[in-house]
Order: structure tokens, then sequence, then C-alpha cells
């Protein structure tokens, strides 16, 4: 291989009617990363390529793409694992296109921000100023742990069916999180999560097409998630309505 | 209600229609032959008997509450405004009463005697 062909969709709202393919020839080197190529021909062929990144190494979920039609994280795919010499790198589907590659993902956030990402409980002067350490068993931290592996990269919500035709749907991230969150043993919000759900458009309106867990760059099933929220949203049980005051009746005294 | 309430009568309505389904098939098609089965006389023939006429009964209701709230699910999607989804939510309770009341007239006149046979 010579060159690497890596095709960049190319689209500034503000300039361009529609997006533009436009191909760059990159030398290829061992274990270069989509990331790499592009970093190659926005630092030495195309100046103006807008890309988002930060971390390199897929902790950051920065760089959320469509390569060669699959959502994932360019600085986590290799060049060679696409199996050719060419890569077509597109901004992600179901988000609003702020210029190139980069794509905006406030109502991504903000949908994650409605589901409460953090622990509720009633003595907040505990929370503040806790007395002990928390403990939980390892059977209630597998529960909800491939879930606290979220990088909030957004792979999953673009590749979701559902999110491209219902834009009230809270998407597969989002969901997850509220499982995530509801499964923990310390928690005593999860009611409240699944009131939140339990809505025309919300959890009931996943299709468990499965595209999510799918092209999760993490290992992270959200649709797992999301199907076991369904049961507790049936059920009008939190997971741990009983188990919070259990636990909180057995966190060791100093 | 609550969207959970409705998928719980979706799948309750669901489990319970493939078993009313299956045994109407089996009484139309197989105890039956077919052709035999869907004339006038013998459809007239099939209300008089209670059980079957019950059968019949609840086989209407789970199949038109279990269809007209699948497409309701299915409008829900289309449009996320609060009074298309208000609309789409009445016009479907308004679908299932007219169905529902118009199979079970039917049903009422065929058991009553009230239709002739041919």
């Amino acid at each position: 291989m010579t060159h690497v062909k890596l095709t960049v969709q190319r689209f500034d709202p503000f300039r361009d009617a529609k997006p533009r393919m436009v191909e760059y020839a990159i030398p290829p080197r061992e274990g270069m990363t989509v990331l790499d190529a592009l970093l190659y021909a926005r630092d030495y062929l195309d100046h103006s390529i807008a890309l988002r990144f930060s971390c390199r190494q897929a902790s950051c979920g920065s760089c959320g793409m469509k390569i060669n039609g699959r959502p994932r994280l360019a600085c986590y795919t290799q060049v060679a694992e696409l199996g050719g010499d060419k890569v077509v790198a597109q901004p992600m589907d179901n988000f609003a296109i702020i210029k190139d590659l980069v794509t905006d993902l406030e109502s991504f956030f903000a949908r994650h921000k409605e589901m409460m990402p953090h622990l509720i409980r009633a003595d907040t002067g505990e929370m503040e100023n806790p007395s002990a350490e928390y403990l939980m068993k390892p059977e209630e931290l597998e529960k909800m742990l491939q879930f606290t592996y979220c990088i909030k990269c957004g792979l999953c919500t673009s590749s979701c069916p559902t999110v491209a035709t219902d834009p009230d749907f809270p998407g597969p991230q989002a969901l997850a999180q509220a499982y995530r969150y509801a499964m923990d043993p310390r928690d005593e919000g999860g009611e409240k999560r699944l009131e939140l759900v339990d809505g025309t458009h919300g959890v009931w309106r996943c299709h468990f097409a499965g595209s999510c867990s799918y092209v999760c760059p993490k290992g992270v099933d959200p649709a797992l998630g999301i199907q076991l929220l369904k049961r507790h949203v049936m059920s009008g049980k939190a997971p741990h309505e009983e188990g919070a005051k259990v636990f909180a009746a057995s966190v060791p005294q100093k | 209600m609550k969207e959970s309430r409705l998928m719980l009568i979706q799948y309750a309505t669901a489990v319970a229609a493939v078993a009313l389904v299956s045994v109407h098939l089996i009484m139309q098609g197989v105890i039956y032959p077919y052709a035999t089965a869907i004339s006038f006389n013998n459809i007239l023939s099939v209300y008089k008997n209670g059980f079957y006429a019950i059968f019949l009964e609840a086989l209407l209701v789970v199949v038109l509450v279990h269809g007209f709230n699948g497409v309701r699910i299915i409008l829900q999607e289309i449009r996320q405004t609060k009074p298309w989804s208000q609309m789409v939510d009445a016009g479907t309770v308004v679908a299932i009463i007219v169905t529902v009341a118009y199979g079970t007239r039917t049903v009422i006149l065929a058991v009553f005697g009230a239709v002739s046979p041919a």
C-alpha cells in the first residue's frame, strides 16, 4: 500500500448547500489510526478540516464519527483493520453538523442530564459528609459495572434507528445511564427515574435493534440496560427502593 | 394511563391473541373444512353455541385492542407534539370502542337469532 485514500465528508452549514466528499492521499505507517490519518490530512494537506479529538486512547469519547459506514472512535480504529486502503470519514448520524466531522452533542448531554446521573439520597448530610466508606457487594456492582464504562461518545445514539425517527426518545446512552443509577445500591432515586422514562417517547420506544450495543467501543451493552430498565418500569418498583435503606443501615459507623 | 400499563396491555393481548387465534384457526380450518366453516349458515350456527360466542367476543376484543394499540404506538413515533399525541390517544380509544361495539352488536344479533339463515 503506497497511500491510504482518505475521503472526508466536508460541510460548513454557513457556506455549503450540501455536504461534499474530498479525497486525500495519506502515506501509511504501521499502527496508523484513522485519527492519525485525519490529523496528517489536517496538518499537511488541508488546514480547514474540522474534527474533534482529545485523549487519543478511547477514554474521552471526543472523536466519534462514521468510519466506512459504521460509527466508531477514530482514535480506536486502525486503518489496517478496515481491510483495505480506503477510509471514508463522515460525521455521526442523528446529530446536527457543526462543521465537517464535528457534530453538535448538546441535545445528547441534555438527555444524559435529564436522567439525573448522580446518586439521589434523602440523607443529604450523610452524602456531603459521609460518616464512613460506602461499600457494596461484588454482585451488586456487577449489575451496573459495564454501564459505568460509558464514555459518552454518542456512537450508540448515532446508530439508534429510534433516535433517527423520534427526536424525543432519550436514546440508548441516557436510558442505559438511568438503569445504571437505578441499580446503584447507594441510590434512592430509582422511582423518579422510572417515572421519567415511562412516557410516550420513553423507554418503550426502544425496538431492540441492538445497534447501540454493536457499535459501543467500550463493550457496554446499552440495549441490555434498556430491556432490564423496561422490566423495572413494568413492575413499577425501583430496584433498590428497599435495598438503599438496608444499605444505609449497613454503612459501618466510625 | 402510564405507557408501561399500555405496553402491559399490548403484551397481554399479544399472548392472548396467539392462543385465541390458534384455537380459532384450528376450529375453522382443521376441525371443520375451511369451505364449510365459512358458509353463512355454519357461521350462524356457531354463535348458537354459548361458549364459542363468548370465545369469539373475546377474540374480537383482544385483537382490536392489540391492533389499535399497535397502530397508536406507530403513530406516536411519527410526530412528537402534544396535540398529536393526545389526538392519537383519543382516536385509539374511540376506534376501539366503536369497532368493539359494532362487532359485539353482530355477535349479539347472531346469538339471539336476529339474523336469518340464508
